[in-house]
């Protein structure tokens, strides 16, 4: 009986890998994949999905205007065969949703953003759970108490990240600001460096950042400043002062998705993973790093993937001292997805 | 003394245009030089073979009893030959100093700015000049900016130095001290080449005169042969009467008149002062006198692009000085300007459309839309009637021939059966059959009743066409002549400022 | 010595050939190095042809590719007509694209036509007045209109950011920087089930307006005499300034209609890139076409399929976006050299030694 069942388990298992549905996968990119950064933790996710033996093709197309080109580039990939197609940025949020109209055997993945469709599902990862984790240790780092933040646009998905980074920070070091510059733009090295620059020289002894090149690590690596990166380990452009790096590891989830789709167990839905399925996670921290934080950090970690520490959790008050989420509450992810104010140790603006 | 530039045999040519044709003189050491002749005697074109601006055709230059070949005017300037261009090669923004020094030749990769500075001053102490180094230069008065259009070849060395018309843009006091200038400057040593036209400030300055015309070297003078009379004749030439046979004079009535006229130029100055003239019906009136007295400046006040600050101007009697009467009759006034391509044609458009370019407003070529076949048809009749050759259909003006081109401006100014014509240098430049034909076109329409006020610098064609001559000299108006009872000599004295009671 | 010179005669068919032939000759260039990546020439050109006529839906896609470069070149070529350098297109076109999203956002109409001809208007009004600034400037105080043209695209770019991220931003749209989407009210009519809008046939109509103002009309004519020769034109009694103000209001006004079309007929919404440059590739292509109609309607649609052609090179021949640009790059050089050869020669001057 035991054998039967057993057998049968590997005759489903083998059927299904040989009844897997092969899957073409078409990504469509807002940057070039040589950005270091944002587009780049994109194309290593798929990479590694690449490896999977379903997977016969991938392919990208880079530096796409969020705009009306978008939804022609989407379409283009749909029509060519492309049956799986990751589109990852905001701005394709209504070109995937319209293209996909057109296109039922095709599914569409959009990351950042939050409709979906029969055949539209959407992702992403709960960054703020390592922004806050970073926060930490750039407040237990922080000597002048004055930590800079460059950070591109201002969206929730930004000052999500900063508003936990923030509330990181303060858990170590109540006295510490974390100031804020718009850039108004993602990708663009020399706007970048001229903002970290600024920053530091308003006396900002760290800096952390929310952009896709690396231009800010330059900068402060530049001025023999400590830094915290973002979207991969960055750590070979600021040999000296990298400290970490919240980090995105699309790979784990591009896997399961193209899995899902190939066994045809996928359904449309929000996918908002966090530190616990491994998709976002600290860089390894730098040996400067002193060890009890190194602790307190890990710590922080478990809590976070237990469910223990929600983050988002009242009373917060906003960076005017206004109380804007009461005690014991904790914030909802739709709250969280449309977040629009700075919390209190944020000095910076947000345009209403 | 010693030969320091030798000219033989120099002869170019531009296409069939003879510039320059066999010309040889010398030039010696501390000797001030004067090429005289009237414009289009070939002085520019000499003066740029000299400089190695071109290359002649033929003939050979020496300096310093070696030969040379020039081809950039640095090379001219490495022989030690160096010239004050009538528009100044001066970098407005620039300091005196930095001017200098772009000018100069042998510099050091190292700028040692006292050690230049000293070089400078002591060339200005030399000549009691009295400049700033650091003022930029267009804080300088023209005369000023002069003296350091020369002082950038001293700096260089230069040993012969060409002054081309220096005196037009200067002040009486000016130039005289341009004249104290230079005769410092032939106490130095140096050897000087003064382009002019005014006979009475180059005799009182050259120890020689050479005298140009068409290209020819028709007399070299010295000093104590220098003679008025004889230098205007030589200059203007011999050639004899020589006029058109018409079959039509001048009505007694009054066309034009001009009274008490002014006029300024854009940098302020007069161009016309007190300036009178009367035009009759049906006339042509020669207006002699050397470019630059005022002829311009005639010319575009009554054709509206230039309005006088002073005096009266009336046609028919109507005064058409100012306002609206201004601006209905001016329009009636047909005009061949001076520089053809800048001012009497868009040149980007095609010959049809540039025939219409007075009367494109009219019913039957436009409205609101252009009536293509009528403009086509307009066009052709007058393409014929003035025999405008042009080969590509649709072809942009430009790239026709300069005398067809005079063409078309012809046949568009007097397509409208104009009451008068202010024709600037008309046939400037054109070869003889173009100016035969503008000739017989001008006196055709004269036969119809218009008049045309003729400016030019050519006495021959003058002659030729005018039923009286005036002469413009500084803005003014010098006197009438009727070209059967006097001759070219006073005429040609009177354009050099010599008053003809004299 | 090698000199320059200008030459001084060529024919217009001598011209348009030298055009063809620099832009093959850009190809083959372009060819030489892609045979090198290793891709067969045959194909590419024929994956090229196929992802921009092979179907009607891609030849759409094309066609609206095309419709903003279209009406802004249409717009910069009023100008360039006259000599007068607008380069302030895509300024122009984000201030067209701001007018008709205010009308469409915040008038409540139920008519589709009205709404259509409302937006149309504000548009252009507001695009006329935004680069009329600009002709009055120089009128008034002879003001170089490139500089004030070219600084007054930041200020338009920043205006509409400004407000995406502010006062118009979706109060649902969980805080993106995106205006309400437009009711279907404010949206132009497609084709079909093509995304292909109502906009071409604006477009198309726009072009026949150019060639028959600027070839046919009187106006045109003055117009055409005052670029080739302000001073034959002064002389011909021809109002220079009331012309520049004409020109630059007439000249924005189109280029905003090019905002209009892509925020009613593409985008549907007001948001933070409305143009990938539209107004500066416009500069270009009146520039190429030589502000010929015809030739302005080729050039649109040749810098449509360049951008086209770049999607077919990075999804069948997986080459990177930065070569793509290069040989968009090196497409561009050769027409540019093409063009200084048809006006210029070169010839070798050797110093004689007598």
């Amino acid at each position: 009986m035991l054998k039967k069942i057993l057998f049968l388990m590997v005759f489903l298992f083998t059927f299904n890998l040989l009844y897997a549905k092969d899957l073409n996968v078409g990504f469509v990119y807002v940057g070039p994949v040589g950005d270091g950064g944002w587009t780049y933790a994109h194309d290593l996710g798929r990479q590694e999905m690449a490896k999977l033996p379903f997977v016969k093709k991938t392919q990208y197309i880079e530096s796409v205007p969020e705009g009306a080109d978008a939804t022609r580039v989407i379409t283009n990939l749909a029509q060519k065969g492309y049956n799986l197609i990751f589109t990852t940025s905001f701005g394709y949020m209504d070109p995937t949703i319209e293209v996909a109209k057109k296109f039922k055997n095709v599914v569409f993945m959009h990351c950042s953003g939050y409709k979906t469709a029969d055949n539209v599902g959407n992702y992403f990862g709960r960054m703020y759970q390592a922004r806050y984790l970073s926060g930490i240790i750039a407040g237990s780092m922080t000597k002048s108490n004055i930590i800079g933040y460059v950070a591109a646009h201002p969206i929730p998905e930004v000052i999500r990240g900063i508003n936990a980074f923030t509330l990181g920070v303060r858990s170590v070091n109540p006295k510490a600001v974390v100031k804020v510059v718009w850039t108004n733009t993602w990708f663009d090295p020399a706007t970048e460096r001229n903002a970290a620059d600024s920053l530091l020289d308003v006396g900002a002894d760290l800096l952390t950042m929310h952009q896709d090149t690396p231009a800010t690590l330059q900068a402060a690596e530049k001025r023999g400043k400590f830094v915290i990166g973002y979207n991969s380990d960055m750590r070979k452009y600021a040999p000296n002062g990298f400290l970490t790096a919240p980090v995105w590891n699309w790979g784990v989830l591009y896997k399961e998705i193209a899995t899902q789709v190939s066994n045809g167990t996928w359904k449309p839905s929000s996918i908002w993973w966090g530190l616990d399925k491994g998709i976002i996670d600290l860089a390894p921290l730098s040996p400067k790093i002193p060890s009890e934080i190194v602790k307190k950090v890990e710590l922080e970690k478990r809590d976070i993937i237990s469910g223990k520490n929600k983050i988002f959790v009242g009373p917060l008050k906003d960076n005017s001292g206004k109380i804007v989420v009461p005690a014991r509450k904790v914030m909802s992810d739709q709250e969280l997805l449309s977040m629009n104010f700075f919390v209190e140790g944020v000095q910076g603006t947000i345009k209403k | 003394m010693e030969k320091i530039l030798e000219l033989k045999e120099i002869s170019k040519k531009f296409g069939n245009f003879q510039a320059n044709k066999n010309i040889s003189f010398d030039l010696y050491k501390g000797e001030i030089l004067t090429i005289l002749g009237e414009n289009g005697a070939g002085k520019s074109t000499l003066m740029n073979i000299i400089t190695g601006f071109y290359r002649s055709d033929d003939g050979e230059i020496y300096v310093n009893g070696k030969k040379v070949t020039l081809t950039s005017p640095k090379d001219a300037i490495k022989h030690g030959i160096g010239m004050v261009h009538q528009h100044f090669m001066l970098v407005k923004n620039l300091t005196v100093f930095e001017n200098l020094l772009v000018a100069l030749k042998d510099k050091r990769f190292i700028i040692n700015k006292n050690r230049y500075a000293n070089i400078f001053l002591n060339i200005f102490k030399k000549f009691n000049l009295n400049i700033d180094l650091d003022l930029p230069l267009w804080k300088l008065s023209i005369g000023e900016q002069q003296w350091i259009e020369i002082i950038k070849l001293l700096i260089n060395d230069c040993q012969i130095l060409i002054l081309d018309e220096p005196t037009t843009l200067l002040t009486p006091q000016e130039t005289e001290f341009l004249f104290k200038f230079l005769f410092e400057l032939k106490k130095e040593g140096k050897s000087i080449i003064f382009i002019s036209h005014k006979i009475k400030e180059v005799m009182e300055v050259s120890d020689r005169i050479v005298i140009l015309k068409k290209g020819e070297v028709v007399s070299i003078l010295n000093k104590e042969d220098f003679n008025e009379n004889r230098i205007s004749h030589l200059m203007v030439g011999t050639v004899l009467k020589n006029k058109y046979d018409k079959d039509v004079k001048p009505s007694d009535d009054l066309l034009l008149e001009i009274s008490n006229l002014y006029a300024k130029n854009d940098k302020g100055l007069a161009d016309l002062q007190d300036f009178n003239l009367v035009v009759r019906k049906s006339e042509i009136l020669g207006i002699a006198g050397i470019s630059g007295n005022g002829q311009k400046a005639l010319a575009e006040v009554l054709t509206g692009l230039k309005d006088p600050y002073k005096g009266k101007i009336s046609l028919n009697g109507i005064d058409i000085t100012y306002g609206t009467a201004r601006q209905k009759y001016i329009h009636g006034i047909a005009h061949i300007p001076e520089d053809r391509k800048a001012m009497g044609i868009a040149p980007d458009l095609t010959v049809e459309e540039n025939l219409i370019l007075k009367n494109f407003k009219d019913k039957e070529l436009g409205g609101i839309l252009l009536n293509r076949k009528n403009i086509n048809r307009y066009a052709n009749d007058l393409v014929e009637k003035f025999n405008i050759q042009y080969g590509v259909k649709n072809a942009p003006v430009r790239l026709l021939s300069g005398g067809n081109i005079q063409k078309v401006i012809i046949a568009r100014e007097l397509s409208e059966n104009p009451t008068i014509l202010v024709a600037l240098y008309p046939t400037r430049g054109l070869d003889i059959g173009s100016q035969e034909f503008i000739h017989q076109t001008i006196i055709e329409h004269q036969k119809k009743g218009m008049s045309t006020i003729y400016i030019s610098e050519d006495l021959d064609e003058l002659f030729k066409i005018s039923d009286r001559i005036a002469v413009i000299f500084r803005g003014k108006n010098m006197g009438y002549f009727e070209p059967d009872n006097v001759d070219k000599k006073t005429i040609g004295k009177m354009m050099g400022g010599i008053i003809k009671d004299d | 010595m090698i000199r320059i010179e200008k030459r001084i005669s060529n024919s217009q068919n001598l011209k348009s050939l030298a055009k063809f032939f620099s832009f093959v000759i850009g190809i083959l260039i372009s060819l030489f190095f892609l045979k090198f990546l290793g891709i067969g020439l045959i194909d590419l050109i024929k994956n090229i042809y196929y992802d921009a006529f092979g179907s009607i839906y891609s030849f759409t896609e094309l066609l609206i590719k095309m419709v903003p470069l279209l009406i802004c070149s249409i717009g910069v070529s009023f100008a360039f007509k006259m000599k007068l350098w607008n380069i302030g297109s895509e300024g122009q076109l984000y201030i067209g694209a701001l007018a008709s999203s205010l009308i469409a956002i915040y008038i409540p109409l139920n008519s589709h036509y009205l709404m259509i001809f409302l937006m149309f208007l504000a548009a252009f009004i507001a695009g006329g007045l935004w680069s009329g600034l600009a002709g009055f400037l120089k009128v008034k105080l002879n003001v170089n209109e490139i500089i004030v043209t070219l600084l007054m695209n930041y200020i338009a770019i920043l205006i509409v950011d400004y407000l995406v991220y502010g006062p118009l931003k979706d109060p649902e749209g969980f805080n993106f920087p995106y205006s309400k989407k437009f009711t279907d009210i404010a949206k132009l009519s497609t084709f079909g089930d093509t995304r292909l809008h109502t906009g071409i046939v604006l477009a198309i109509f726009l072009l026949i307006l150019y060639y028959i103002l600027m070839e046919k009309s009187v106006w045109g004519y003055e117009v055409r005499v005052i670029g080739s020769n302000p001073n034959a034109a002064r002389y011909a009694g021809i109002n220079i300034n009331k012309n520049i103000l004409i020109i630059m209001i007439l000249s924005g006004g189109v280029s905003a209609l090019a905002g209009f079309t892509e925020v009613s007929g593409v985008l549907h919404r007001l948001q933070h890139s409305i143009s990938p440059g539209y107004g500066y590739t416009a500069i270009i292509i009146a520039w190429l076409s030589n502000q010929n109609s015809i030739g302005i309607l080729f050039s649109s649609l040749f810098m449509a399929l360049i951008f086209l052609a770049g999607d077919t090179l990075q999804l069948n021949y997986q080459i990177p976006i930065s070569m793509v640009n290069a040989f968009q790059g090196i497409l561009l050089f050769t027409l540019l050299t093409g063009d200084f050869f048809i006006n210029h020669k070169i010839t070798m001057k050797r110093r004689k030694n007598a």
